[in-house]
């Protein structure tokens, strides 16, 4: 198990298709430091470079010029799946977290395997499974009696929080969300919301959490951090954070957006 | 009739081997892969010229299935050349040309293996007789299809077991949700190589013992294996039923034995033996197509 660590970004840019017509400045210079243990809420308009983002930090691509360090670690040159096994993230997707013709036990076995090396011991063996009924019936969805049920039989929400636990199970050192309820119905979203609560602060994880939605960006996280055209524009602490409303954030991003505002107010609302 | 089921089981066996490569990596994988075209040519060029060569068909067969592993290991590699870093799951046309790739510079392979096209492996000692010796058993008639049985059986477990292991959960993840299984920390280019060689390794055993049961190899052997794999791992699903791995592993080696069948019968019914690959193309077309068929009537 690793602890958590703090992330710094430095001057990070990232440049998609450079020298075509195509050219997109998706990341145009980002430092940013976030200390061990915070949750840091990311909001702006589609095509801000939010996702893009995170998957900087997850190692997808490799950075045209910037450095990404994980604790003490440069970990800029090193590979998406080196990175993930101190990286917990979760996709927009509800599939997208989650092997559905495997089934719910193979599925944690997976996730419980991230720190190690996996080798030519069983997989899901009954030590394993104890830890698997412990960590579901948190959930409260009653997987846990259901282990050798296939992931695809499952629904949106309950495939999320899988995706969840799966992503927090092995206490990664960093957790990545990117919209992890924009998927889902607003009911089944709050529940996945308050559930990711509850395991960042009670694990204490450092966490990204990327979202189209300012109500949840303002009540959870102890930070706030708005992008636009690929460049930080706001960041506010907890305090500064806790006085403001939707209206609040909609008129300071007016202000730091200029005449995008019209289309953005579309999408932001 | 009892010449038919006897000559078919023993193909549906020696042949289902080359079945489960394909299951592992059009199921398991999710990779269509076409090396088992020139992997099942190899491992029988590699164990006849070994015979020949007056080599243990012992050590003949086990290198022969070493040479279809190294043959999958070739696929992935050129596999990972060709997506050209962007890893797409769905992205099929980079997996259907390494296969090709490896196929077709296999024929050459093949060709310098055996330094001819054919070699006949009459009256030399082949894997069965040496079985036979320490079985003492007469390896004809019932007596192989027993053994082969049982070989297919073994084989199963092993795979099975395999699958099951840690390694084995992140193989099956690998074809199951890429994206996710990277996100775990698993090196998928990694399990992907390993997982088509063990496709291939399997595709050159039934080479290497078909070459052995029938008393040749030739270079063209490998034709239309792809289809017939495909053939026995549906048809296999479709009558077995696919209630997890382990199931479907034996549904799999049912399949391959049920297609033989089906050859058979054709053959005794006076079809051309030249007219079956177009059967057998007809048959996986019919089959595939099944499922949606049901749906558009069902939905009238």
């Amino acid at each position: 198990m690793s602890v958590p660590a703090p992330v710094r970004l430095c001057g990070i840019r990232k440049v998609f298709f450079p020298g075509t017509p195509n050219e997109v400045v998706a990341l145009a210079g980002i430092d940013l430091a976030v200390p061990a243990g915070q949750f840091v809420s990311i909001i702006g308009s589609n095509g801000s470079g939010k996702s893009t983002l995170l998957n900087a930090v997850a190692g997808t691509f490799s950075l045209t010029t910037g450095k990404v360090l994980l604790g003490e670690r440069d970990v800029t040159k090193q590979a998406e799946h080196v990175r993930s096994r101190t990286i917990g993230r979760v996709f927009q997707d509800p599939r997208a977290g989650t092997a559905p013709s495997m089934t719910i036990e193979e599925n944690l076995a997976i996730s419980l395997l991230r720190t190690k090396r996996s080798g030519l011991r069983r997989g899901v063996t009954s030590a394993r499974r104890a830890v698997m009924r412990t960590q579901l019936s948190r959930l409260g969805m009653g997987l846990e009696d259901r282990l050798r049920a296939q992931v695809n039989k499952l629904s949106g929400g309950q495939r999320q929080a899988m995706s969840l636990l799966m992503a927090t199970i092995a206490e990664p050192s960093l957790l990545l969300l990117d919209e992890h309820t924009a998927a889902l119905d607003p009911k089944v979203a709050a529940t996945i919301m308050e559930l990711t609560a509850q395991l960042v602060t009670e694990r204490g994880l450092t966490t990204l959490m990327v979202t189209h939605n300012m109500e949840l960006a303002l009540r959870y996280g102890d930070r706030l951090i708005m992008m636009h055209a690929g460049r930080v524009v706001l960041d506010l602490d907890a305090e500064q954070k806790a006085t403001l409303k939707v209206g609040d954030l909609i008129e300071k991003f007016h202000a730091v957006a200029g005449e995008a505002f019209a289309v953005d107010r579309m999408l932001l609302d | 009739m009892q010449v038919i089921l006897q000559s078919a089981l023993t193909q549906g066996l020696v042949y289902a081997f080359m079945v489960l490569g394909v299951f592992i990596t059009f199921r398991v994988l999710d990779f269509p892969d076409l090396t088992v075209d020139g992997s099942l040519p190899l491992g029988a060029a590699v164990t006849a010229a070994m015979i020949a060569g007056g080599h243990s068909p012992l050590l003949a067969t086990a290198t022969g299935v070493l040479a279809g592993l190294c043959a999958g290991f070739v696929t992935g590699f050129l596999h990972l050349l060709l997506k050209s870093g962007e890893s797409d799951a769905t992205n099929y046309g980079p997996k259907l040309l390494a296969g090709i790739l490896t196929m077709t510079a296999l024929y050459t392979v093949n060709l310098r293996i055996m330094g001819r096209s054919n070699i006949p492996l009459l009256g030399v000692p082949v894997i069965f007789d040496k079985l036979g010796s320490w079985l003492s058993l007469s390896m004809l008639g019932w007596n192989l299809v027993l053994v082969l049985a049982a070989l297919a059986i073994i084989v199963k477990y092993i795979l099975d077991w395999l699958l099951h292991t840690e390694f084995g959960l992140c193989l099956q993840a690998t074809g199951d949700n890429e994206q996710m299984i990277r996100a775990m920390g698993t090196n998928t280019n990694l399990t992907r190589i390993v997982g088509l060689g063990i496709a291939n390794a399997l595709v050159a055993l039934s080479g290497s013992l078909v070459a052995q049961q029938q008393g040749f190899a030739d270079v063209g052997m490998g034709i239309g294996t792809i289809v017939a794999g495909l053939a026995g791992v549906i048809m296999g699903e479709v009558i077995f039923g696919v209630r997890g791995i382990s199931w479907v592993l034996f549904s799999v080696i049912a399949g391959s034995i049920v297609y033989r069948l089906l050859i058979a019968v054709s053959l005794r019914l006076g079809i051309a033996p030249t007219d079956l690959k177009l059967l057998t193309a007809m048959l996986v077309v019919v089959a595939l197509s099944l499922p949606t068929v049901r749906k558009k009537v069902m939905r009238a």
